[in-house]
């Protein structure tokens, strides 16, 4: 373990600022796991998430003197990822994937038991389209609130409560292997 | 089954079918929306929304057309002259000026308007009023008026409406498919 | 035992590590792009020089341009959030008079 792995992230902030290197790669470990995890559910793609990860630590260097706490920088990380990685969705237009939306989900067999429900699950967040991924990759994976999600995204809290809602039904409706239409209370 | 049949076949066809006379005075689609001065502090949560021509045109400029999300939208609101909103959900039964809310529904009542469906639900007391603005058979108006014991919605929409691509919103912005196509 | 499905989505998108060595390859991308841009500052100083005084003469445009920038994105936003608002009216009235009817038969009467 290196010595900078046991400082405060406040203090890493200020050490990184003052031009340590040092203390910005101990950033880059505290929060790779985080901001890469996010590329990669929005991306679904090792090499591109890796990419838009350094991207966005690259990004990180350059602006460090606006960061002005560790809860500005762990929001200004996800924001950035999340925006970034949907940006790139759009201009790369990918459509290798069907969108996931109620006329794809036919019944399927149920997988209750199915030793790779979390893989099959990870991919079906992966069919969502851009927005919908974003939301239910902050919700679930960073385990943020609907009012966090909601100014990471600049979205209205509303809008975020839409996607979840809808997302959930879609993705339990394909889990569980029944019909859209019947699921909707 | 009648309810149900107007709304399923598509609002648009119920235009379509509509013989007007020309002659009648028809109202214009933009209601007179009380101020509820004071309402917003009031809320737990509010929404106050007013896109004139300008604002509107201003918003269109900043959809990407790339998004599938904002290339609906666009589509959407292609004709339409202004989106007005007041949505207000509170923490206590009735916490809002009735009257002030079923004065909007009396505009309603004006030459032009008609009346597209009326959900009454006793369970969740929830009353949604759908109204279309229809002159020389094209829909130039859309108002919705929902209202519950903690909360009321209304929503003013100005200009030519295309129902066809307000259905096409489905599936954008967590919208749940409206299913209004045709079934023969 | 079924587990609840929210936490079978918050174990299927637990975070997951990168390769090993990722900051190593953060950290060399930087030290590329320092090396990069020190060559690029010392071959634009001068243009910079004579942008200068353009500059100062169009940053009033250009805070207007960011004003307005604003004020579109703001707009958007709204239109948006209209447009959620007013599908989700119309679906509960949808809903509603689905439920209140029973299907009716495929006898061609449309009624």
């Amino acid at each position: 373990m290196k010595a900078s792995d046991t400082w405060s992230a406040d203090e890493l902030l200020t050490r990184a600022r003052a031009g340590e290197s040092s203390a910005f790669a101990a950033l880059v470990r505290r929060y790779q796991r985080t901001v890469y995890s996010i590329a990669l559910r929005m991306l679904s793609d090792r090499h591109r998430a890796e990419d838009l990860a350094q991207e966005v630590f690259l990004q990180l260097y350059r602006t460090l003197d606006g960061i002005d706490s560790d809860t500005h920088l762990a929001f200004w990380l996800r924001k950035v990822a999340v925006n970034r990685a949907i940006d790139r969705m759009r201009m790369e237009s990918r459509h290798d994937n069907e969108p996931l939306t109620e006329a794809v989900a036919v019944a399927d067999e149920p997988i209750e038991d199915d030793p790779l429900l979390h893989k099959r699950m990870a991919d079906l967040v992966a069919q969502l389209p851009p927005a919908a991924r974003a939301v239910v990759v902050l919700r679930y994976q960073e385990d943020l609130d609907p009012t966090d999600i909601a100014s990471t995204l600049d979205m209205s809290i509303n809008t975020v409560k839409s996607h979840l809602k809808r997302s959930l039904t879609l993705l339990r409706a394909r889990v569980q292997g029944t019909a859209i239409v019947e699921d909707i209370r | 089954m009648i309810m149900r049949a107007l709304f399923r076949h598509s609002m648009l066809v119920l235009v379509g079918t509509l013989s007007f006379c020309t002659n009648t005075f028809a109202a214009d689609g933009q209601l007179k929306i009380p101020e509820f001065a004071g309402l917003a502090d009031k809320a737990a949560e509010s929404v106050i929304i007013t896109l004139d021509p300008s604002l509107l045109r201003l918003a269109a400029r900043f959809l990407d057309p790339s998004d599938p999300e904002d290339a609906a939208a666009r589509a959407a609101i292609a004709g339409i002259k202004g989106i007005y909103v007041r949505s207000y959900k509170f923490d206590q039964d009735f916490a809002y000026p009735k009257a002030d809310v079923d004065m909007v529904r009396k505009q309603l009542g004006a030459p032009g308007w008609q009346q597209l469906v009326q959900v009454r639900t006793r369970a969740e007391q929830q009353n949604v009023d759908i109204y279309l603005l229809v002159e020389q058979e094209r829909a130039n108006g859309l108002a919705i008026i929902a209202s519950k014991p903690r909360e009321f919605t209304i929503v003013n929409i100005v200009g030519s409406i295309d129902m066809k691509k307000l259905h096409e919103l489905e599936g954008q912005f967590g919208i749940p498919k409206l299913d209004l196509e045709d079934k023969k | 035992m079924s587990k609840d499905f929210e936490q079978q989505l918050y174990e299927a998108l637990r975070p997951v590590d990168p390769e090993e060595g990722f900051e190593q390859r953060v950290l060399a991308r930087i030290v590329q792009e320092r090396s990069s841009t020190r060559r690029k500052v010392t071959r634009w100083a001068s243009v910079a020089l004579a942008a200068s005084v353009i500059f100062a003469a169009v940053l009033g445009t250009h805070e207007w341009q960011l004003r307005r920038e604003q004020e579109g994105l703001e707009a958007r936003k709204q239109l948006l959030e209209a447009l959620r608002l007013t599908g989700e009216k119309l679906d509960v009235a949808y809903q509603a008079v689905n439920r209140e009817a029973p299907e009716p038969a495929d006898d061609g009467s449309g009624a």
